[in-house]
């Protein structure tokens, strides 16, 4: 006998076997060929379209004048110091800036009021656009190497700041009780139960902070400088040679997606502790 | 039974705490005695400054006024030398098992090799040998809690303060690790105080049960639990037992018989 109450689901019902035989494209495989595809596809348009004469070589470039420019400058050795160069004023105005900006969040949290009374002005550095900076940092550290790293600083100091700041405001107020009651002073509170918990949200900023740093390198070219991916991407412009224009371009994002998934694994393997189980999703 | 020396006395203590709604008294003169290896435990209605009498032995706050005595000399709190534990274990995270154990005698200094030596004695004694580095995130309630307990007694503190440690815990979860607690207690010759609102676990392991009246807290009425069982589940069937648990539930108000 089948009893059916008023509002139940019906069952799901067994699928098909005839479904599953089409070609799945959830497979990193699948995803893998329409990515590519979607990427073919629009370089091909792109070419096909200036070859017809749709859109101008002159204002936006072409797919195989923008590869020929490539090779050659990658052939002479200018692109890859090009490259490096912006690449490492990224990299140390992110450390210096993340590692500056963690310690003195971390250390607002030693005292309550210190943190309240600076607080309005942590707000206002950071709601000034920190690019605006660039003209005078430039002023202040010359055209060279130092005033990218200090404005790569300034835009990723106050990130890490701020995170690494509420973080350790929202430190477990219970585990640090649980210290105090086994007699530890306020060092081994910070060091033992409020450091480790804030890493989660430092490491977080990572991810953030990597894109400030190749920001602030860049526009630290475009201002004034005679090396690196921005003074390339400048010069070439102003000269309408777009697609050198574009080299540079997606040179920098193959920059940034390398250093996305460097950061990826560092934040996957830098806390062993907060390894997640692997969650089974339901196919519905 | 020989009358023991007092360990802790807590006298006359007040405190009041400032909400939204104005001033909330939460201890109202409190005063109570705890005997040298008491197992005590306090029973009261949810919210009615238990744990906030805990707070104030264990110096994390400031009693209004009040005074208390340990081993006769007066003292501000035992911070430091308590053992603290609470519903939650508390279990740092992003320690190991070993690591959490260790936490307690890192912050007093102890020598490593010897907090280690030490650490994996207990871990081993509690039956958590091999699980020396897992995270607690791995583990389940009730060896988290035992952890916990491990990280309390390793520290050899002068008193036990349980904040209702088991009742997150499933029953049969609960009644393993009653019986765990209690062994430990009677080998390292702890005294214990014990904040439940279970009366069955009060009557069950404790040598007193102290009453609490509804906020402001104070000491309703003390009664002495004469059961001799050898663990917490054999005195659950102690022929005292019931007669125990319905007179605390009738200090509580709870109505145990219906009233047709």
């Amino acid at each position: 006998m089948t009893i059916t109450l008023p509002g139940t689901a019906p069952l799901p019902k067994r699928k098909t076997r005839r479904a599953r035989r089409r070609f799945n494209f959830d497979t990193s495989l699948g995803r893998a060929v329409l990515q590519a595809a979607a990427v073919i596809g629009f370089f091909a348009l792109w070419e096909i379209g200036v070859r017809a004469g749709w859109i101008s070589a002159f204002l936006v470039g072409s797919p195989f004048g923008i590869f020929a420019d490539g090779s050659k400058m990658l052939m002479s050795g200018d692109l890859v110091s090009d490259t490096w160069y912006t690449l490492f004023e990224a990299i140390l105005g992110f450390v210096i800036g993340t590692i500056f900006g963690s310690l003195l969040g971390l250390a607002l949290w030693y005292s309550a009021f210190v943190a309240r009374l600076v607080e309005p002005f942590i707000v206002a550095i950071n709601s000034v656009p920190k690019i605006a900076l660039a003209p005078i940092v430039v002023l202040w550290f010359g055209t060279g190497l130092v005033s990218k790293v200090m404005l790569s600083v300034s835009l990723t100091a106050i990130v890490a700041l701020i995170a690494a700041y509420q973080a350790a405001k929202d430190a477990d107020v219970d585990l640090q009780s649980l210290m105090i009651s086994m007699g530890a002073d306020k060092h081994q509170v910070f060091f033992k139960a409020v450091v480790p918990s804030t890493l989660p949200s430092i490491i977080a900023t990572f991810r953030i902070n990597i894109g400030f740093g190749l920001v602030g390198a860049v526009v630290g070219e475009f201002i004034s400088s005679q090396r690196g991916l921005g003074h390339l991407i400048y010069t070439a412009s102003s000269l309408y040679d777009l697609n050198t224009v574009w080299v540079g371009l997606f040179t920098l994002m193959i920059m940034g997606f390398v250093l996305y998934y460097v950061i990826d694994i560092i934040e996957r393997t830098s806390l062993p502790w907060k390894q997640s189980n692997t969650v089974h999703q339901v196919q519905v | 039974m020989q009358p023991s020396p007092i360990q802790l006395s807590v006298r006359n203590v007040r405190k009041s705490f400032h909400g939204k709604a104005g001033e909330v008294r939460v201890l109202d003169d409190l005063s109570f005695d705890i005997n040298a290896r008491d197992f005590v435990s306090i029973i009261g209605p949810s919210g009615c400054g238990k744990t906030t009498i805990f707070n104030v032995i264990a110096g994390l706050i400031e009693p209004d006024s009040g005074s208390m005595h340990y081993l006769g000399e007066e003292i501000d709190s035992l911070r430091g030398r308590v053992g603290y534990m609470m519903q939650k274990d508390l279990l740092f995270p992003w320690r190991t098992v070993l690591g959490n154990v260790l936490l307690g005698l890192e912050t007093r200094g102890v020598d490593r090799v010897e907090a280690e030596g030490k650490a994996r004695e207990y871990l081993k004694g509690f039956g958590l040998a091999g699980f020396e580095n897992a995270y607690p995130k791995t583990l389940s309630g009730g060896m988290r809690q035992r952890v916990a307990l491990i990280r309390t007694l390793i520290m050899d503190p002068d008193i036990l303060l349980l904040d209702e440690p088991f009742s997150a815990l499933d029953y049969q979860t609960r009644l393993y690790l009653e019986g765990v607690l209690k062994d430990a207690v009677e080998t390292y010759h702890k005294t214990v105080i014990l904040v439940t609102h279970d009366i069955d676990e009060a009557v069950a392991l404790s040598k007193r049960v102290v009453v609490l009246s509804g906020r402001p807290a104070r000491v309703k009425i003390v009664h002495d639990i004469d059961i001799s069982a050898s663990s917490p589940i054999a005195a659950r069937s102690d022929s005292r037992f019931s007669g125990y648990f319905h007179a605390l539930c009738a200090e509580l108000d709870i109505q145990t018989e219906k009233t047709a």
